[in-house]
């Protein structure tokens, strides 16, 4: 078994404001400014852990001040994730010939970027709009694009693994051997996962609450991933305890490799 | 050196891909054109991302992906 430890503190904790040199990046009037804490080291923000598996981002964003986000910008390739847990996200997206989607508390989508799209994320409202942001390198290159959405009933699943995305009922598909889940869960209960194969691993996220994982205790967005072991076991520490599970095939690592030989013993 | 396999590198801002083989004639550099001779001070075409935050890829194309990648 492997393992490493993200503690909050220790993710890239970064503030872009929509004026100045940010201002064509970064939507909004000159007070609007977005807050981005990032797990893995995404672009200039983080100099740690490059990634887990095919994972490169895992960003967990609020928009400040209405008319704040992001400005129409284009992708490749990248399959990006968004899962929404407060406020409303306005999602502009030029896949599929074009549309308009209005997501809340409990939607998510996934943008599969493949041969190029553009898209820009806004929180037209007052509310500030958390959502956490997932990027993973694709199976295949320039695949065509690809936007599904879908709601997680967060008053009602309570107390069990609810997959989100990847191959299994209900959930939206995405094109890589991944699978996130979610689990909101009261004090006292214990969820085993079992992870697909050893050539799998888990990356867990603790949003709210506290949890104890295979023997680390994780508190708020405190978060591990762990590798080369069958099952995962997941003591619930705290009521009302909100939790992501990201499982993937780790594979695309040869970078995460270096790193990690370059940093050993630190 | 003639034979070693070519690279692929992605855009870490934005997921844009770079092909040794295939190159981006549009904007000056040939089918060939090896990473390392890419000017230090080239940036991502599509969101300005510098060279050095690309990183190399192992990722095959769709079908019919490779002929989009050289227009992107
Ligand atoms: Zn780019």
């Amino acid at each position: 078994m492997s393992q490493f430890i993200i503690r909050n503190e220790e993710r890239g904790h970064d503030l872009i404001k929509s004026d100045g040199s940010r201002s064509s990046y970064i939507a909004g009037h000159p007070d609007g400014f977005v807050t981005r804490a990032s797990s893995f080291d995404f672009h200039e923000y983080q100099a740690g852990r490059p990634g887990f598996g095919p994972i490169r981002v895992f960003g967990d964003e609020v928009f400040h001040g209405a008319g704040c986000g992001y400005n129409m910008h284009p992708h490749h390739n990248f399959v990006i994730c968004a899962f929404v847990f407060s406020g409303e996200l306005t999602h502009i997206n030029t896949a599929g010939g074009g549309m308009v989607d209005r997501l809340s508390a409990g939607d998510y989508y996934v943008f599969s970027a493949g041969s190029g799209g553009k898209h820009s994320e806004l929180s037209v409202t007052p509310e500030d709009m958390h959502a956490i942001y997932l990027w993973l390198l694709p199976e295949q290159l320039y695949l065509p694009p690809s936007y599904h959405r879908a709601h997680f009933d967060f008053r009602r699943r309570r107390n069990e693994i609810v997959q989100l995305v990847g191959d299994g009922d209900n959930t939206l598909p995405i094109p890589q051997d991944l699978r996130v889940s979610r689990l909101i869960a009261d004090k006292g209960q214990n969820f085993p996962y079992a992870l697909r194969t050893l050539s799998h691993g888990i990356y867990v996220f603790v949003r709210e609450g506290r949890i104890n994982c295979n023997g680390v205790e994780l508190g708020y967005r405190d978060s591990m991933g762990l590798s080369d072991l069958a099952t995962v076991s997941i003591d619930i520490l705290d009521d009302d305890s909100d939790v992501l599970l990201v499982e993937t095939i780790l594979i695309d690592e040869t970078t995460i490799k270096v790193w990690e030989s370059e940093h050993a013993g630190d | 050196m003639a034979n070693e396999t070519f690279k692929r590198l992605l855009c870490l801002g934005c997921g844009f891909s770079y092909d040794e083989a295939l190159g981006l004639p549009e904007h000056g550099l040939a089918p060939g054109t090896r990473w390392k001779d890419v000017p230090d001070d080239w940036v991502c075409p599509d969101c300005g991302t510098p060279k050095h935050m690309f990183e190399m890829i192992v990722i095959g194309y769709a079908p019919g992906g490779a002929d989009l990648a050289v227009t992107a």
